[in-house]
């Protein structure tokens, strides 16, 4: 369907094309100022997309990060006559340090926590904003702002100046973009899907979210200061919540994510009361219906619609290309681990080795802690006391224990988890590529190690697929594929065989052994005898926290106390 | 301070701590049934308020006489909510329902002012409005009705809960929907009833508070805030958390502004929740969520 693609593009180019004809032929003083407003809109829902529709956090600091370049820019101008080269750089770079200096602590916060904090910032910033009125004019706020001035010309009102708004859009919105489809967009995509995972897959989420808030700041920043050369003043109302429940509502009508749905959103909520202007006083009361009427006509937002009449064209497959050779690890050693949940001592001293070349069962009835155990050992719970020790090929052992998860998974551990976790909205291909992300020099060589590795399992039919869609046994199979790509020295997987039929089971075990024989360590946590015994070549059996025992799989499963553990005679 | 001075403002702090209770209460009922935050809780508490506004010239009676009137009215306006702003998007991400509230309290704030008109209005007090003396403190009587009726209110709440066949099945459906709807409980009724319920308290909350402190059609949003505040310091989906959070609130802006000022009073609180949330990242009472991966 190539002329789909062709249309696409082509409805962008004519959009565009369409808004530059109004500005320049149609539209009157009023109808350009509207749409110079919709342009700063255009910009501060941009870089609201970026943290709220890549990077999954719903923060409501996007209209003080606008507040706040507004007060920037209209406090140097007017109080201390600043132009515009030296008040817009700082309007961007005040934000963006209030977003690094509140991110670090508030971004740890879950959804709704991590909402209300940034309201909570909101809400001082504003009353900082009223009560300080020898710097801000208080709640009358400041006359006199400046215009802006380009090497030397003074940017006059009317079209000059909505062509400078809506230059720095075209600009922003590209650079968003791109940085939106590269892998720093990827990642964070996956970070908003998974953070678990994102983690276990190398990505330091942390540094991810900061970035992420810290450009939306930057968007905000720019977009309040133009607001400010716009109005030429600059009162509370930037900073007030309305400002914010606008962003929020252009970036959701647009289409959450979509950095064009952002630029549509913003011109449609600007102009849609200017429509409705002749219902006079209760033309916001429609406003707000048109507004209801879209969200749930609409969930995917305009652009959402645009993809239903016009779906985007699926992208042809990369070229597989086979991984970089990697040096083979050594073995990993876990000694002493321990941790509690309450009084509970879910994982009491566990030590084994992990040897190279060599899979690993780990065996005990549910709840004896082998997940636990795979969770300590990979990063996602801290250990109450032990060591990881990693020996690498060239470098002395290291001790990860409780190190973060990403630095565990750089270091070459990767794991399953027990329901597979793969984003449903991804392709295959884009979830096993998000593996490469952190290693690989761009999202194209990504995917084509990700699709060599598909093959490799057998399933390389499946990447264009969504993840959504497919049945457990293929989601297995994508997730392990997922794991792979990591070339990890340490593989650990938790109960991969589960729900496969006997042919699956044979086919996983052949695929694990080729895994095992290329010198990665392997832990399989099993309940199925038949699958894991003829597999492993060590066994290590768990019971309440504690190694019952160790040894060739054989004598393990012949042990008393394993026999007596899994058929609950009593303890030893 | 005199001790006259510090009762006085103790009784002001719980009689608004009250009002703010029914809102809260209201909120996270609703959170927990659905899953969603209900944005136009505070433009619902408003509405409740002007619909005691606009009642108050036909009923020549003391305001405790509308409070059934404003409870029916507002559980239909529920219903409507729900019904409008909410089935439509459920199964959805509940971001959906955080704009599509956000759109139900654009309509009422500018219903009201087209009705109404922009400038605040008082609802008449609960009972004569006079003062009652009780040895040496003279308290506002309707700081004590306040706080009567909010609390037979929270009690009508929690004995339903607890006691009733209709209260175990809200609960139900609030803990858990598809094992409700497993188990036979109509959840799609349960869940609108939810909504009736806690926009009814909401109401209530606008005809308790749209005496003592007016009501503006733009009162709404300074509520939701508070209402989100109490639910978070109270523990995220905790009932009798809600209720606590927002009796901490309401005494920490009276006793605060007493002393100081409001703007400093309303700083102090957000800055006292941010840092909660930064040493708690749960919340006070949340739990970690674990992941059995």
């Amino acid at each position: 369907m190539k002329w789909r693609g062709a249309v696409r593009r082509a409805s962008l180019v004519l959009g565009a094309v369409a808004l530059l004809a109004y500005a320049v032929l149609y539209a009157s003083p009023y109808g350009l100022r509207v749409l110079t407003v919709a342009g700063v809109y255009a910009l501060a829902t941009v870089g609201f997309q970026v943290v709220f529709g890549l990077g999954g956090a719903l923060s409501l600091a996007q209209g003080t990060f606008f507040g706040v370049g507004a007060y920037v820019t209209g406090i140097l101008g007017s109080q201390l006559g600043w132009a515009f080269p030296a008040t817009f750089p700082l309007s961007l770079a005040v934000p963006v340090g209030l977003a690094l200096l509140v991110g670090l602590p508030v971004l740890r916060l879950e959804s709704h926590y991590f909402a209300l904090a940034t309201l909570g910032i909101a809400q001082v910033v504003l009353l900082l904003a009223v009560n300080t009125p020898d710097l801000t004019g208080g709640a009358n706020g400041l006359a006199g702002v400046p215009g802006i001035v380009l090497f030397g010309w003074a940017v006059p009102r009317g079209l000059p100046l909505a062509g400078v708004v809506w230059a720095c859009v075209a600009l922003g919105a590209v650079a968003a973009a791109m940085l939106a489809r590269g892998r720093w967009g990827r990642a964070l995509t996956l970070v908003r899907d998974d953070p678990l995972a994102a983690a276990t897959l190398g990505l330091d989420v942390g540094r991810l979210r900061l970035t992420a808030f810290a450009l939306s700041a930057l968007y905000g920043g720019a977009a309040g200061a133009l607001s400010v050369h716009t109005q030429r003043v600059v009162s509370p109302e930037v900073l007030e919540f309305p400002v914010m429940v606008a962003i929020l509502t252009m970036a959701v009508v647009g289409g959450r994510g979509r950095i064009a749905g952002a630029v549509l959103g913003a011109v449609l909520l600007v102009h849609l009361p200017e429509w409705f202007r002749g219902l006079e006083r209760s033309y916001l009361i429609v406003y707000g219906l048109a507004l209801l009427a879209a969200i749930v006509l609409a969930p995917h937002g305009i652009t959402g619609l645009l993809d239903r009449l016009l779906p985007p064209r699926s992208r042809p497959l990369p070229e597989p290309a086979p991984l970089p050779d990697r040096a083979s690890g050594g073995a990993l050693r876990v000694e002493g681990l321990a941790k509690a949940f309450g009084g509970v001592r879910a994982v009491d001293g566990v030590s084994f080795t992990l040897e190279p070349r060599r899979v690993t069962g780990l065996i005990g009835p549910n709840g004896s802690g082998k997940t636990t155990l795979i969770n300590l050992i990979s990063g996602l719970e801290r250990p109450d006391a032990g060591r990881v020790r990693l020996a690498g090929g060239d470098m002395s052992p290291r001790d990860l224990a409780g190190a973060r998860p990403d630095r565990v998974a750089r270091a070459g551990i990767a794991r399953t988890f027990q329901a597979a976790s793969l984003p449903d909205d991804a392709t295959v291909l884009e979830a096993v590529a998000a593996a490469r992300l952190e290693r690989d020099p761009s999202v194209a060589q990504a995917e084509a190690h990700a699709l060599a590795v598909l093959e490799r399992l057998g399933v390389g039919g499946l990447a264009g697929r969504p993840c959504g869609g497919l049945p457990a046994a293929l989601r297995r199979r994508v997730e392990l594929a997922r794991a792979l790509a990591r070339q990890p020295a340490v593989l650990l997987l938790d109960e991969p065989a589960a729900g496969l039929t006997d042919g699956e089971k044979a086919d996983l075990a052949r695929h694990l052994a080729a895994v095992a024989a290329e010198g990665v360590a392997v832990l399989v946590v099993e309940h199925d005898m038949g699958f894991l015994l003829p597999l492993a070549g060590r066994v290590v059996a768990l019971d309440q926290g504690r190694v019952l025992a160790d040894g060739l799989p054989g004598e393990v499963v012949r042990h008393p106390a394993v026999v007596a553990a899994y058929l609950g005679e009593g303890s030893p | 301070m005199h001790v006259l001075t510090v009762a006085q403002l103790l009784l002001n702090g719980v009689a608004l701590g009250a009002a703010y209770a029914l809102v809260a209460l209201g909120f996270v009922l609703v959170l927990n049934a659905t899953g969603a935050v209900n944005f136009a809780q505070g433009d619902l508490v408003m509405a409740g308020g002007m619909l005691a506004v606009a009642l108050a010239p036909l009923v020549p009676a003391p305001g405790i006489a509308l409070l059934p009137v404003v409870l029916v009215l507002m559980a239909a306006l529920g219903l409507l909510v729900s019904v409008a702003a909410y089935l439509p998007l459920r199964g959805r991400p509940h971001v959906g329902v955080f704009i599509s509230t956000i759109a139900v309290g654009i309509v009422l704030q500018n219903g009201a002012t087209v009705l109404l008109g922009p400038e605040p209005r008082a609802a008449p007090p609960l009972l004569s409005g006079g003062t009652l003396r009780l040895g040496e403190l003279v308290v506002a009587e309707q700081s004590l009705a306040i706080v009567a009726v909010a609390a037979l209110l929270i009690g009508a709440q929690q004995w339903v809960f607890a006691r009733t066949q209709l209260g175990r099945r809200l609960r139900a459906t609030a803990q858990d929907p598809e094992m409700a709807r497993a188990c036979g409980v109509p959840v799609t009724a349960m869940i609108l009833a939810t909504f009736a319920l806690g926009t009814a308290y909401a109401g209530a909350a606008g005809l308790l508070l749209a005496n003592q402190f007016f009501v503006t059609p733009t009162a709404g949003s300074d509520l939701i805030l508070k209402a989100y505040i109490a639910v978070t310091l109270g523990g995220w989906g905790s009932v009798p958390g809600a209720v606590a959070g927002a009796l901490v609130i309401a005494l920490f802006e009276v006793g605060v502004s007493a002393v100081l000022s409001y703007p400093v009073a309303m700083g102090a609180l957000y800055v006292t929740l941010l840092v909660v949330l930064v040493a708690r990242p749960q919340g006070l009472f949340g739990e970690v969520a674990r992941r059995r991966a």
